[in-house]
């Protein structure tokens, strides 16, 4: 099968690769441009495990989108969300509130979570609850999932400067 | 056991998991990320047939395509068993449909597909038995030779004279439940990347609840020193009860790298996932038990049968299990269990999260509800005057050390308005009740139930912590870390948790049967203490005092009380190493259970479930969960807490949804959207309530929580549904179905 040469900008670097029609963008990430933070998952756009977000944010399922139809184009991937050296206020709510088990859904759980907080940072439990429906996760039962996303909207809010919430105090013990 | 509130620096309080700020940034390794350097992608032929006979397989234009590098025949695994009844690879007989036949190694997983199309394989299709009932009657074939009437293991337990406390029980009640196949749905699919380039070396990346097992398991198909086979364990995504044995993916993977000499992966497509998965199996329940009228529970009498599918390797845990739960909960005079596993021409069952157990609480707890009913006992009162309590043994001896359970159901119902609601809620609004007891590990299963560790203490005053359990999410490791902690005066996050390769990690049979906090947190604490003496007889000598009067605190060493004189830890350890003795401080522990079988330790929980039925459609809500768990001692709450979500979620899942729906031995509906889990937008409100009973044989009074509160959940949405429809629904899941039978 001929390739075509697709430039794809992932996290702000363009890479320039040659994709065959058939190819996901998934399959890119992870095995083209070795960026495996990304998993792969049930590769039929049933779990969420694979979602990146692209231009303007928005969530996408990277198992069903097809590498050629983003060419030119540039997405963020879990790896592109710190903020510098420092985790984004969904990560940080994410590992503070224990919304992360074993880790394997977690990619795509923030950047779902992201793709909602990007636009909305005070989302409503209905508009969490849209945004997480594509995503499946054993491990917490998306009950400190939803807690984390309010948590992080929070601190986005304060970043904002629309609102002065103090934190809940039920900010872990720890660092990380 | 006095219940002294001690003075911890780092036990019960929250701390975030060492290994989170990878998990949150993509940094984290699964095994599926791992790429080795001419590593090859394999595909596998499966029998498309429950049952046939094959009559040749052709992989000539297999291996004739580019690209293909191996190809694994049966011929090429005929010395390979998995268990004692399954070979590798069936050279003659297809006995389920998936059944492994071929298995191809190429350049990419496309081409490996391509490969595997152009196989051919001739069957001549037989008539399968899918059916445990029909399996067990006088006309079904018999599908292995030892298996007669397809009875692979039966195990029967008596204690007392049922038969003279049924004559002298006032209230009887029998009942049949079913539940039905079902698939553990981890979030990371089974995959298995194997390096057995170097002869007699094998070196694999997988997923798993035991990587010792796996690393026996793998020596024994491959008849090589168990220290020659290494099993590397990064992340796994989730475990579920479903990742405790070998399957026919890991020998398969390590045999085509073997003979392609490159390192192969092997992980499941799509619907494969459900194939390999092989979680439980369609069980048949008969329960009977008897009362005296004052609401006394004296006799259970149960009988269970278990589909186990075409091949038993260490499926007859859950009939070792399921009968230790029959007594657990209730001090009775007598008991009857018979378990027994089935053969049938289905995919090979093992058991979903809960282990078996909660899907037989399941069972009991709906039909010991039913008997509370039956005597016009409320179900909470009923449960609180029968309730097992701290002291008791059972009759097959477990001793309960520390006990909870009736603080559970007490705080439970209390929470949850349980007085205000059963028997008053409007129709179609239910409320229920569900109670379990959980082993803190299960020794028995194996000879031994050890879990070892090492700490090192470096010069900076932190430590590396060697331990051989994996983390599948549980956040077992960082747990590890606050044992230690506590033990030597730091924080949890001056100790690098080094786990997850055979060759270094000591000895832990794994994270499976709840034995993690129990045996590795006392391993643990064991090696974190051994450390701290070699510490304390320096710091003794540079303080003056006697090593008994000695605390270990906020990175110090002091005399208890004059916490002026202060050492610093770093000191204590820079003297013991620079020193002419020299000594570099590493300490070490394990732990094993001093019984010949069973565990010290047993925890506890209750949950009571709201639900609403929809009438019309026979859907479920759940719209609260009020729980409790007697863990002993929390040693990280929040975590305590996502373990009680998790589980919660799972119990909800497989009660209300879970159903892998079989058609001539076929999953129909192998995928993630067709096979239904709740997702957020479905989960009820959850109440968390943490018992803490501080039991003395747990590190720092801990006991586990890993699959306690599952046990309880399943029972306690069913018992709602019938508190709220007026029928039991006796077949698991709950489907619309289902529930709107039993409304008419």
């Amino acid at each position: 099968m001929a390739k075509q040469l697709i430039t794809l900008t992932v996290n702000g670097d363009a890479y320039e690769v040659a994709v065959a029609s058939n190819q996901t963008l998934l399959e890119v990430l992870r095995d083209t441009i070795n960026m495996t933070g990304t998993k792969r998952g049930c590769t039929a756009g049933s779990c969420g495990v694979c979602t990146v977000n692209g231009e303007t944010g928005e969530a996408i399922l990277s198992c069903l989108a097809l590498a050629v139809e983003w060419d030119g184009r540039s997405l963020t991937t879990v790896e592109g969300v710190e903020e510098g050296n420092q985790l984004h206020p969904v990560q940080q709510a994410f590992l503070e509130y224990g919304a992360v088990q074993c880790g394997f859904c977690t990619p795509g759980l923030i950047m779902s979570a992201k793709a909602l907080l990007d636009v909305n940072t005070s989302p409503s439990e209905v508009d969490i609850n849209e945004a997480m429906a594509g995503a499946i996760c054993r491990c917490t039962g998306h009950i400190k999932v939803k807690k984390a996303i309010r948590e992080a909207a929070k601190v986005l809010r304060e970043r904002e400067g629309g609102l002065n919430e103090t934190n809940s105090g039920e900010a872990s013990h720890g660092t990380s | 056991m006095a219940r002294v509130k001690e003075d911890f620096a780092v036990v019960g309080k929250n701390w975030t998991r060492l290994d989170g700020a990878d998990k949150v940034s993509g940094r984290s390794i699964f095994a599926d990320d791992v790429r080795l350097p001419g590593m090859l992608y394999a595909k596998v032929v499966r029998s498309p047939h429950a049952y046939a006979r094959i009559l040749s397989i052709d992989t000539s234009a297999a291996e004739a395509l580019a690209g293909v590098k191996a190809v694994i025949t049966p011929e090429d695994a005929a010395d390979i068993w998995i268990g004692i009844s399954q070979p590798l690879l069936p050279t003659e007989l297809v006995t389920h449909v998936g059944q492994d036949i071929v298995a191809i190694a190429a350049i990419s997983e496309q081409v490996a597909a391509q490969a595997a199309a152009l196989v051919k394989i001739e069957y001549q299709v037989l008539d399968p038995i899918l059916d445990v009932e029909k399996a067990l009657g006088d006309d079904a074939p018999q599908l292995h030779k030892k298996a007669e009437h397809n009875v692979g293991w039966k195990q029967e337990e008596l204690h007392g004279d049922p038969d003279a406390v049924f004559a002298e029980c006032d209230v009887i009640r029998e009942d049949t439940y079913i539940t039905n196949p079902s698939h553990n749905c981890y979030a990371e699919y089974h995959v298995c990347v194997a390096d057995f380039t170097q002869p007699g070396k094998l070196k694999m990346w997988t997923p798993t609840q035991t990587a010792h097992l796996f690393q026996q398991s793998l020596a024994a198909g491959f008849k090589l020193p168990v220290s020659d086979v290494r099993l590397l364990t990064l992340n796994s995504g989730g475990g579920f009860t479903g990742r405790t044995s070998t399957r026919p993916h890991h020998f398969l993977s390590a045999l085509l790298s073997r003979k392609a000499a490159r390192p192969v992966r092997l992980r499941a497509a799509g619907d494969e996932e459900f194939i390999m998965c092989r979680a439980g199996g369609r069980v048949i329940y008969k329960l009977r038990s008897g009362a005296s009228k004052d609401g006394k529970l004296k006799v259970i009498e149960a009988d269970l049968l278990f589909d186990t599918g075409a091949f038993i390797e260490s499926q007859m845990i859950v009939t070792l299990l399921t009968s230790k739960y029959i007594h657990a909960l209730y001090p009775i005079e007598a008991s009857r269990y018979r378990g027994r596993l089935v053969h049938t021409n289905n995919i090979p069952y093992y058991f979903h999260h809960g282990g078996g157990i909660a899907q037989f609480q399941f069972a009991l707890g709906q039909h010991v509800d039913g008997l509370a009913r039956d005597m016009g006992m409320d179900p909470v009162e009923f449960n609180l005057l029968n309730a097992v309590e701290e002291g008791h043994t059972t009759m097959e001896g477990a001793h309960y050390a520390s006990c909870g359970l009736k603080e559970c159901i007490e705080k439970t119902a209390a929470l949850a308005g349980w007085k205000d609601k059963y028997g008053k809620l409007p129709k179609f609004k239910g409320i229920g009740i569900g109670i379990g007891a959980m082993a803190s590990g299960a020794k028995g299963l194996y000879k031994h139930d050890t879990s070892a560790a090492m700490i090192k203490v470096t010069e900076d005053g932190k430590a590396s912590l060697f331990i051989g359990l994996p983390d599948m999410g549980q956040s077992s490791h960082t747990t590890m870390a606050i044992i230690a902690a506590e033990v030597l005066g730091i924080e949890p996050t001056d100790i690098r948790v080094v786990s997850g390769d055979t060759d270094s990690d000591p000895l832990d049979i794994g994270a499976f049967t709840q034995r993690g906090t129990f045996n590795t947190g006392n391993a643990t604490k064991n090696a974190a203490t051994d450390a701290r003496d070699q510490l304390a007889k320096i710091a003794a000598e540079m303080l003056e005092v006697d090593v008994s009067v000695l605390v270990f605190r906020n990175h110090s060493v002091y005399p208890e009380g004059e916490e002026d004189k202060a050492v610093p830890l770093k000191k204590v350890v820079y003297n013991t190493l620079h020193s002419r003795e020299g000594r570099f401080v590493m300490g070490r522990g394990f732990y094993n259970s001093p019984l010949e079988r069973g565990t010290m330790a047993y925890s506890f929980g209750a949950q009571i479930a709201e639900v609403t039925v929809d009438p019309g459609t026979g859907v479920v809500t759940v719209d609260k969960m009020t729980a409790s768990h007697d863990v002993g001692r929390a040693i990280n709450p929040r975590v305590v807490e996502g373990q009680i979500d998790g589980q919660i979620f799972s119990g909800m899942s497989q009660v209300l949804y879970e159903e892998t729906i079989m058609e001539d031995g076929q999953v129909m509906n192998p995928s993630r959207l067709d096979y239904k889990m709740p997702r957020a937008f479905e989960m009820p409100e959850v109440e968390h309530i943490i018992v803490e009973s501080i039991d003395p044989g747990g590190p720092f009074g801990a006991k586990e929580v890993g699959e306690g509160p599952i046990v309880c959940t399943m029972q306690a949405i069913a018992n709602a549904v019938t508190n709220a429809i007026g029928n039991q629904v006796t077949e698991m899941p709950l489907s619309p179905w289902r529930v709107i039978k039993a409304i008419k």
